[in-house]
């Protein structure tokens, strides 16, 4: 079910009255509530993907207590690669199975050795690599013991399957969800409000921008070898907004929607085309990945290599970003991506004696504060950032080369068929994120907020007009195909 | 042990380069803004430098404040 469809539209007022009016009287009674709901919301994409998730659940939730209850460390590795061997197994076969068979047949066909193609015909479960991350996060937090397993398999369950995050994130931590599973959730009006501007933002980012944006991007991409070189700049300037809007988007409807419930998520975005360096950047964008493989691939890799200094630390950062690239796609052109994210730490890990100079904030609530001198570095991060993109959007690597080539040759050309109205709206939506970059979220109105209701509600109805008029065509959010 | 925090806070100190650091023993690195993934490294290393000892990384891994850090120096000493 997506989160902008009718469906969804019908499904959460009534999830939401029963949850708070009707079945409020016991703990347990939501939490099956919320499981059950969560179910009908995924299986409305395909039924046979519950087997997986249901699979998944049962193994970590009985691994988890194992690992717990068993003291001899050999054993307790034992249990844990079970966990982890079936949850990379699954993404393993039914994300990669094919990209391995085509890239060995491939290298083999290279060195003279011919092989057919094969390929089986398998459906990619949606948002598998969300929830197959959240549950080994379990297992591992456990395994460190900085994590106590719970006994509640409902609680387990709903926390693996909690409809507003389970096919696009935030990847939620046990350490943070798990918990607001086990105690009475109250309704909090402040909360609630807060969590329907977020949704309303959300859906503004989605259907107006994300959705408007995407017909013209699509074009440039799907004929790059015949746009002008200003085209094709504009063209991948144009997707920067688009994939920020439609996943940041996804992301404030899901933490809204949690709030309506009375869960509280961590926060995934933070402002990131705000960002002076790619350090920050990845501070600030996507948040639950990066700290995600920042805690389980990174920080181990970068302990084992700590001995080689500053080129270990450099390897394990690599390592981890060709990790994040493959975690999006089976494909090379996300290795790249993520390869040249990597590359990009050079200047940051090298250059300086101390890292520190550089990095920044790490994602608070607090105000950051911004100087004139930092405008270039804003857009300098950003124009790094579009040239990955480039190898993110296009359809292989030789078209991603292609249309860099263009870019880098020609000359400087005024694009055509420039998207005026999709400018316009990503205008609004830099300036309204400017003056809110010190908020979680583009329209929350708190106590330090100075604008006057009569002005609150003009936004508001403004939004749902923009909304009711100009969303775009229905595009399936980018991040389910991961 | 307090001792070792006023060696740990030079070294903090010194890595993090900000000399307004105070570390207590339920420090982690959510409370100070310069201690990231990156300069966590950097600290092990300096740590194991310091007080010339070496951590095992599943040891490394279970640190969940200063004073667990603290714990693992004083066990190799």
């Amino acid at each position: 079910m997506l989160f902008n469809s009718f469906e969804f539209f019908i499904f959460l007022p009534i999830v939401f009255a029963l949850y708070w009016f009707v079945l409020n009287k016991k703990l347990s009674i939501q939490n099956v509530l919320l499981l059950v709901a969560s179910y009908v919301f995924y299986g409305w994409w395909d039924v046979r993907f519950l087997s997986l998730i249901m699979l998944s659940t049962i193994l970590d939730y009985f691994v988890g207590l194992k690992i717990h209850n068993t003291e001899e460390p050999k054993k307790r590795k034992y249990w844990l690669w079970l966990s982890m061997g079936f949850n990379l197994g699954l993404l393993g076969f039914f994300k990669y199975f094919n990209f391995f068979v085509d890239s060995w047949i491939t290298a083999f066909n290279s060195i003279g050795v011919k092989m057919d193609p094969f390929s089986l015909n398998i459906i990619l479960p949606v948002g598998i690599s969300f929830y197959t991350f959240q549950t080994m996060s379990y297992s591992l937090d456990i395994h460190k013991r900085k994590l106590v397993p719970t006994k509640n398999f409902v609680a387990f369950a709903t926390f693996v399957a909690f409809f507003p995050q389970l096919v696009a994130g935030p990847i939620e931590r046990a350490s943070n969800l798990l918990p607001q599973f086990l105690k009475r959730r109250k309704f909090d009006n402040k909360l609630a409000i807060d969590g329907l501007r977020q949704m309303l933002w959300g859906l503004f980012k989605k259907v107006i921008i994300a959705d408007n944006c995407a017909p013209y991007v699509n074009d440039i991409f799907a004929d790059y070898s015949a746009q002008s070189s200003g085209t094709l700049i504009l063209g991948v300037i144009v997707f920067a907004f688009q994939i920020y809007a439609d996943f940041s988007g996804y992301t404030d409807i899901a933490i809204g929607t949690a709030r309506l419930f009375g869960f509280d998520f961590k926060r995934n975005f933070n402002f990131p085309y705000f960002s002076r360096n790619i350090s920050e950047f990845w501070k600030r964008w996507h948040i639950s990945l990066s700290s995600w493989l920042n805690d389980y691939v990174f920080t181990p890799l970068a302990i084992n290599f700590r001995n080689y200094k500053k080129q270990g630390i450099f390897a394990a950062l690599f390592l981890t970003f060709l990790i994040s690239g493959l975690w999006h796609g089976a494909g090379w052109t996300f290795i790249i991506w993520g390869g040249l994210h990597g590359l990009y730490y050079i200047p940051v890990i090298f250059s300086k004696k101390r890292f520190t100079s550089i990095s920044t904030n790490k994602g608070g609530s607090k105000k950051q504060e911004f100087v004139i001198s930092d405008v270039p570095k804003m857009i300098l991060t950003f124009l790094m950032v579009c040239l990955t993109y480039i190898f993110f959007r296009a359809a292989s690597v030789a078209d991603a080369l292609g249309y860099i080539k263009i870019i880098f040759t020609e000359l400087p050309s005024w694009p055509s068929g420039v998207p005026y109205k999709s400018i316009l709206f990503i205008i609004i939506l830099m300036t309204a994120e400017w003056f809110q970059r010190g908020k979680e979220h583009g329209l929350q109105f708190n106590e330090d907020t100075r604008v006057p209701v009569y002005l609150r509600w003009i936004i508001y109805i403004s939004l749902v007009l923009l909304i009711l008029i100009f969303s775009g065509e229905q595009q399936q959010f980018i991040y389910f195909q991961f | 042990m307090s001792n070792y925090i006023a060696e740990f806070e030079t070294l903090f100190r010194d890595v993090l380069e900000n000399d307004d650091i105070v570390l207590t023993n339920e420090t982690t690195a959510h409370d100070i803004e310069e201690w990231d993934s990156i300069n966590h490294i950097y600290l092990v290393v300096e740590i194991e430098k310091h007080f010339k000892i070496k951590f095992s990384s599943s040891e490394i891994l279970q640190w969940q404040n200063v004073g667990e850090m603290i714990q693992s120096v004083e066990a190799q000493k």
